[in-house]
Parts: structure tokens; sequence; C-alpha cells
């Protein structure tokens, strides 16, 4: 009886110790899980890391921000929809006419969006930096360069031509920029964005399962208002939640007026 | 008598054409063309009042002017072309703009843009810019002018067993010739000199035995970017072919490529969709390959932990394929009630998604099934000149309208002008132009460009009948519009005769009784409601408007 009571005791504590390895694993897989964005791996404690951690978050608000905003941050012609202004990016405010471009140059503009939209917090972060360094006894120099956003197949570059010299003793280091890249399908997006643009000033319509016909991780939304505006949503079905995964837009083309449009 | 009653219909046809030609001022006032509206829009036709005064505005049609003309705006940077892009807008985004004549500016010439074993049907500098970010030589074909050919195009460079050594034992990576030969020289393998070290087998598996690398056999699978099927990964984990669970331990499978034709079920209907046994799935048959997972696949596979995905859908306890698309049984449409609008549904990836038509019934979902595929789209509800019509052959031209030709009923249109003023209630016998619309019924009704008209009398009716819409419209009856005008066209008068002899007590309805039934009223409600949102009716929603939505007097005519 004896020896079976210490066999019990011997497998609680097997249990116990299952369970916690079972916890500990579970809360390291939920701390190291594949979260879809990959910030270009700095090492920490060293400029470029210091400059990741505290660019990331905003890097990522804006971008998802501007996406969902028809990539513009302060959208000034735009449709209310579901809380988010959608950015009208082909629009004719006349009945049976074919919409007029009011972003031709997509790429480059939502490029100047991201820039703009992280300027302020860029600043900030460089300023800590050099006085991270400076309390640390270090002599800095930091030359301010441009910031170029660059939207690349499968991520945004965003690159910080900031020159940063450190000195302390004899000791020197130098580094001539700084970047920061975030894994989504921006580029992909504004590629499909462009292409509908494309079939809405010519045709005043387009056709949404062309696109996802072609591309199985592709979602395209296409809803029509009652005023004649379009909303459309594309999505990339497998990293619906990374920031720049989903693109919004608004565009107005072709819209029919209720009876005649006499009056309308 | 009838003289007075004639002149107070020609007054009111008067009145009616004089509101009209209100109207069409009014509509033709919104001819300035405004660089830029107050609500940020460009170049936009609109009355002045709307135009921003820090921009220029003219009274013209931006078409007609010089800030505004239409023209293609061309991304240098992207190698991107705009068409219908006003030069203002491109100058202002430091585009390159040209004006439209016609035909496309040579740099916004489409060609195949070649990329590995993808295309892109796009312009020369975006192929360019494409292929220095993938670090690619530019292969463009301007020969090939459109996508379909261009994505067929693309072939998958030709791989192989790549054979090495590397620390005194024989290794090898399933890639392309050029890989392989790149792979020459790199850290860790023999120098480039002793070129027999690295050898290049091309349309072999890594776990082919002759090869005598340390590569075999694997029970593991993955899927591919870009490719649809589950592949089998041999103990290396390199590629080798499509899964297939009965030739797990076949040594010829894992010698050589085979084709997709050669592999398993490549004639299935569905794409091995839920097969434990197969890897070939096909998107465009409604399979992917997917990771397994219990909740959305219903077998599990036999080896590994990857599946060809059935990508159909359930709706509303209907099975849909991947790719198909249907009209929806919207709320109120077989009515076409107020406030009901068509809808088409899609069935992609497992997810249905819904697309509303243009509200207003202003589009109609129309399906078809070929090979017991649905297929459906929202198109133009061409309801706009059935009024106009005046006989069956013309309303129910297909290919110009969407009318049916309704015997034994007569709308306003088809009375000598008469009228009637339940809201502007004024009418003509050509009461409607509409100056945004191609489709007026003046044009028509002067038959210009209708071959099939034959009656250009508008009051000449055959058999007595009229044309009214196929698919009501939905009318903006709680606004200012031509909802009104519209619906005053089921206006009707009917004059009911009594006639009392001499030893009648009682005056006798001898003509027209009909009218005094409630059969009458509700026939011609039908009729109210045939033209559009008019006359007494629920909404889509089961709710009764606030008013009855027609209105009956009686008045005696001696």
């Amino acid at each position: 009886m004896i020896m079976k009571k210490r066999g019990d005791k011997g497998q609680v504590t097997i249990f116990i110790i299952i369970a916690v390895l079972v916890v500990v694993a579970a809360i390291l897989l939920f701390i190291f899980r594949p979260s879809g964005i990959n910030i270009i791996p700095s090492k920490p404690g060293t400029p470029e890391g210091f400059i990741k951690d505290c660019l990331q978050d905003t890097i990522d608000e804006n971008i998802n921000f501007i996406s969902l905003q028809g990539g513009s941050l302060t959208p000034k012609h735009y449709f209310e929809y579901q809380g988010n202004k959608l950015e009208y990016l082909c629009y004719t405010n006349e009945f049976n006419k074919m919409c007029v471009v009011q972003q031709p140059i997509l790429y480059g503009h939502v490029s100047t969006e991201i820039e703009k939209s992280i300027s302020s917090k860029e600043r900030e972060c460089f300023d800590s930096l050099k006085a991270e360094y400076e309390d640390k006894g270090y002599t800095v120099d930091l030359k301010r360069g441009e910031t170029i956003v660059d939207l690349l197949p499968g991520k945004v570059l965003i690159t910080f031509k900031h020159s940063l010299n450190l000195r302390k003793g004899d000791s020197t280091s130098n580094i001539e920029e700084f970047r920061i890249s975030l894994n989504n399908n921006l580029y992909e997006l504004l590629g499909i964005a462009t292409s509908i643009i494309a079939y809405e000033t010519r045709f005043g319509d387009s056709e949404t399962t062309q696109y996802m016909n072609v591309y199985p991780d592709l979602k395209v939304e296409k809803y029509k208002q009652t005023d004649g505006t379009t909303v459309y949503i594309l999505t990339n079905r497998d990293n619906e939640n990374v920031p720049g995964s989903k693109f919004q837009f608004a565009s107005r083309s072709n819209a029919w007026p209720p009876g005649y449009g006499i009056g309308s | 008598m009838e003289n007075n009653k004639k002149l107070v219909i020609g007054m009111l046809m008067l009145f009616g054409i004089i509101i009209i030609s209100l109207n069409l001022i009014s509509a033709q006032e919104v001819s300035y063309c405004c660089e830029k509206l107050k609500t940020g829009a460009w170049c936009q036709n609109a009355p002045q009042s709307s135009c921003d005064t820090s921009f220029t505005n003219t009274p013209a049609s931006c078409e007609a002017t010089g800030f505004c003309k239409m023209g293609y705006c061309y991304d240098s940077q992207e190698g991107i072309c705009s068409e219908n892009t006003p030069k203002k807008v491109c100058d202002l985004e430091g585009g390159v703009w040209e004006l439209d004549t016609g035909t496309a500016p040579p740099q916004c010439s489409l060609g195949c843009c070649v990329l590995e074993d993808q295309a892109a049907f796009v312009t020369l500098t975006r192929c360019k810019k494409l292929s220095s970010t993938y670090g690619l030589e530019t292969d463009f074909r301007a020969d090939i002018t459109n996508e379909v050919q261009c994505i067929a195009s693309a072939t998958s460079e030709v791989k192989g067993a790549c054979v090495y050594e590397e620390e005194f034992e024989t290794k090898c990576k399933f890639i392309s010739q050029k890989e392989c030969q790149d792979l020459k020289g790199s850290a860790g393998i023999l120098a480039s000199n002793s070129s027999s070290s690295v050898n290049f087998h091309q349309g072999y598996l890594c776990s082919d035995e002759s090869l005598g690398t340390n590569c075999g056999p694997s029970t593991k699978t993955t899927c591919v970017e870009g490719r649809d099927e589950v592949y089998f990964l041999d103990s290396c984990g390199n590629l080798a072919n499509i899964y297939d669970a009965s030739k797990e331990k076949d040594k010829i499978y894992w010698s050589k490529v085979l084709s997709k034709p050669e592999s398993c079920g490549y004639s299935s209907p569905d794409g091995n969709a839920n097969s434990a046994t197969c890897g070939s799935c096909d998107y465009f048959l409604g399979s992917t390959c997917k990771q397994y997972n219990r909740g959305d696949d219903r077998v599990k596979p036999n080896i590994g932990d990857n599946i060809c995905r059935d990508l159909s859908c359930e709706f509303e306890g209907k099975q849909y394929k991947h790719g198909e698309t249907w009209c929806a049984d919207a709320k109120g449409i077989d009515l076409a009630l107020p406030g009901s609008r068509h809808f088409r549904m899609l069935c992609y990836n497992g997810e249905v998604q819904t697309e509303p038509c243009s509200d207003f019934r202003q589009e109609v979902c129309l399906q078809s099934e070929v090979n017991d595929f649905k297929v459906a789209a929202c198109r133009p509800n061409k309801w706009q000149d059935c009024f106009s019509q005046t006989n069956k052959l013309s309303c129910e031209n297909i290919d110009k309208r969407d009318c049916l030709w309704i015997e034994g009923i007569e709308i306003a249109m088809a009375q000598e002008g008469e009228a009637d003023s339940q809201g502007s209630g004024t009418q003509t016998t050509q009461p409607f132009s509409n100056p945004n619309s191609p489709v007026t019924g003046n044009v028509i009704q002067e038959g210009t460009d209708d071959s099939d008209l034959r009656v250009t009398d508008p009051n000449a009716i055959e058999g007595g009948g009229s044309c009214l819409p196929k698919n009501q419209p939905g009318f903006n009856f709680w606004e200012e519009g031509d909802h009104s005008s519209l619906c005053a066209l089921a206006n009707t008068q009917c004059i009911v005769k009594y006639e009392k002899k001499a030893l009648d007590k009682d005056w006798k309805c001898v003509e027209n009784c009909e009218c005094l039934e409630p059969s009458w009223e509700l026939e011609h409600n039908n009729i109210c409601v045939a033209i559009g949102d008019c006359g007494n009716s629920k909404n889509f929603i089961g709710v009764q408007g606030f008013n009855t939505g027609y209105k009956i007097t009686t008045e005696k005519v001696k």
C-alpha cells in the first residue's frame, strides 16, 4: 500500500512537471509566434535596434491607416465607409459619365504619405538615439538626410539616409543609413487598385472575379453605394491582420441616377 | 363643353412643357468646368457655386478647357500609365502628361514581361523596374498583345538535381541549371575549377538512387508559393513530385520529375479536393494546397500535413463551386418593392461574398449556367425608354431595352395628353428628356436610330397596351426629382356614364361601371407599381408607406 502511495506521489510530481513544461512552452510559443511582420533583424542595444524599436509601432499603425484610407493620411475628397474615410481615386460628380482619375501616380503618392506620416516620430526617435548615446559618454555626430519609402513586391522598405558617427575614446563607429522593412502586400494591392481604376475610367465598372481567378490569395470586395460610389476592399487572404495587407478606396464612375435623374 | 375640356388639357400640356424646359435649363447650368471642387475633386463639370474659388473655373465643359484636358499620365518611375487623367492632376503629382489622341502614347504601350516562371502585361519601363526588383534580366515581348496570351507564355525554368560534394559527402539541391552553376565556387563547395564536383541532372530528383546522394524519399509534404499542388519533400528538404500516397515507396516515382498530367488524379473534376491520397490540386477546379486543419478539411491526408483544400462554399443550404457567381434571392426583389435591389453572390476560396448591384434597381442581376457552372453579373436595367414605345415589337426588343408589353392597359403616355396633379403632376406625350443620358424619349420617338420603331406617332398604340419596365426601377421619392412625373404616367381618368330614364327613380350606371369596382382601383395601383416605386405598396422589409401612394378624386361632369 505504502509503495502504491509513493507511486501516486511520483505520478503527481511528473504530471506537475509536465504541466509546467506545457505552460512554459505555450508562453514561449505565444511570445515567439510568427506575427507576419518582419523588421530587418537588428541587434538589441545597437543604434539600428534602437531606431527599429522606436519606430516599429508608428510605421505599422500608419501604413495600416493609410491603406484603409485609399492611400492618403488625411483624405480630402473621400467617401465615409464603416468609419474610414476612403479617398476617391477616380471620380465624377455627374451621372452616366466615366470617372476622372484623381490619383494617377498611386505608388508615389502612397510612398510620400507613409514618409510624411512617420516624419515627426522619426525626428523624435533620432533625437532620442542621440541623447541616449550622449548619456553613455559618446560623442555623437548625426547628419540627417532624406527618408526614402520604397514599395517593393512583398515588402515596404524604409531607408533613413542619416549618417551616425559614434566616438568614445579611440573607438569609432559609423552607420551610413538605417533601414526598416515591413513584410506585406501593399505593392501588389496598389497594382490591383491601379488596374481597377483603369477599368473604372474606361468602362465605368470592373469585374472583381478576374483578379481573384488569377491571384488565389487575393480577395476583392466591391460594394456599390446609393449615391453611385463604389467601395473597393482588397485583402490578402493569408495575412489579413498584417498592416498593409488590406487596401480600400472609393471610385464613382458611370453612376446611374434614380429615375431619369432630372432634378437629382 | 368639349372645347373647354380641350383648352384645359392644352394649358396643362403647355404648363408641363414649361416645367420640363425649366428642368433642362437648370440642368444646363452645370456647365462650368471647375479645376477643383469645394469637395476636393479635380476637374468636374458643376455649377459655378460648387467650384473652389482658389482654382480656375470656366463656363465650358472640362474637355474643352486647357487646364482640365484629359489625357494619359505617365508615371516614369513605375512605368504605369493612367488614362482619362486631367493635365493639372498629372502635373501636380509629377507625372508626364500626354493628350489623348485616340491611341496610347508609345510609353504606354503594353507588352509581355516575363519574370522567370511568371509574366505580367505591362509597359516596357515597368518591365525593367520589375525585372530589376527581382534581380532578373529584362525579357519584354512586345509582340504579345493580350494579357491571357502573356500569362500563358510564362513557363517555369527546368529544374533538376544539382549534385555536389561538401564535407566529404555527396549532397544535392533541386534547383535550376543556372542556380546550380552559381553554386560552383560558393563557400564550402569545392572550387569552381573542379567542375566535375558540381553536376546538374536535368529532370532528375535528388532522391534518385543512381545519383548516390544523401537524399532519399520521405513522408513529408509541402505547399509551394505560386503553385496549387501538394508536393513530396525528400529527406534533404528538396521538392519532389506531386504527393501521391500510393507512390510513397515507389523508387521510380522518387527518381524523375513527372509532369502534372503524369501524376495522380489529373482528370479529377474537383481538383482532388479533400483527397487523402492525391495532392494534384487545381485552383481553377476548386482546390489548393493548404496545411491540414481539422476544422476546415473533412479528411486527414494519409501522409504529411498538407491537403488539397476544398474551396467550394455552402450558402443557404446549397453547395456552390469555387469561382461560381449567382444572383441572390434578395428581399423584395421578386416584387421590386421600394428599397429592394439586386445582389450578386460569389464563391471564392470557400468564402461567400456579396456584391450589390446599383441601387434603385438601375442594375439587374442576370444569371446563366454553362456546364453546371453558375455565372452571374450585374448589368444596367434598360428601362428608361419603355414608356415611349408604342408597339410590342419595339417594346420587347431585348437588344435595346428591358421592357414588357402589357395588353389591355394604357398609361398616360398613350392617352391624349391627360394630366393630373398628384405631386408635380404634369405630363405631356413626351414628358422626359434626360440631359445626362443618351437614352431619351425624344430621340427614340423621333425614330432616328431605332429601325424597329415603326410607329412614330406617340398616340398611335397598336391594340391598346402599354410598354412597361420588365424590372421596375426605384425612385428617390423622398427627395426632389422626376419621380412625380414618372408616377403620373399611371394617372387615368375614367368617365362613368349614368342614365336615368323617364320612369326611373335613380340614376343607373350604363358605361365604364367597372371603374366603380374595388378591383379597378387595385388594377390601377398595379399599373402604378409596374412603373417603378409608385402607388401603394410595402417596402422591401415589409413596412407600409406613410400614405396611400395614390389618390382617387370624383367629380361630376355634365
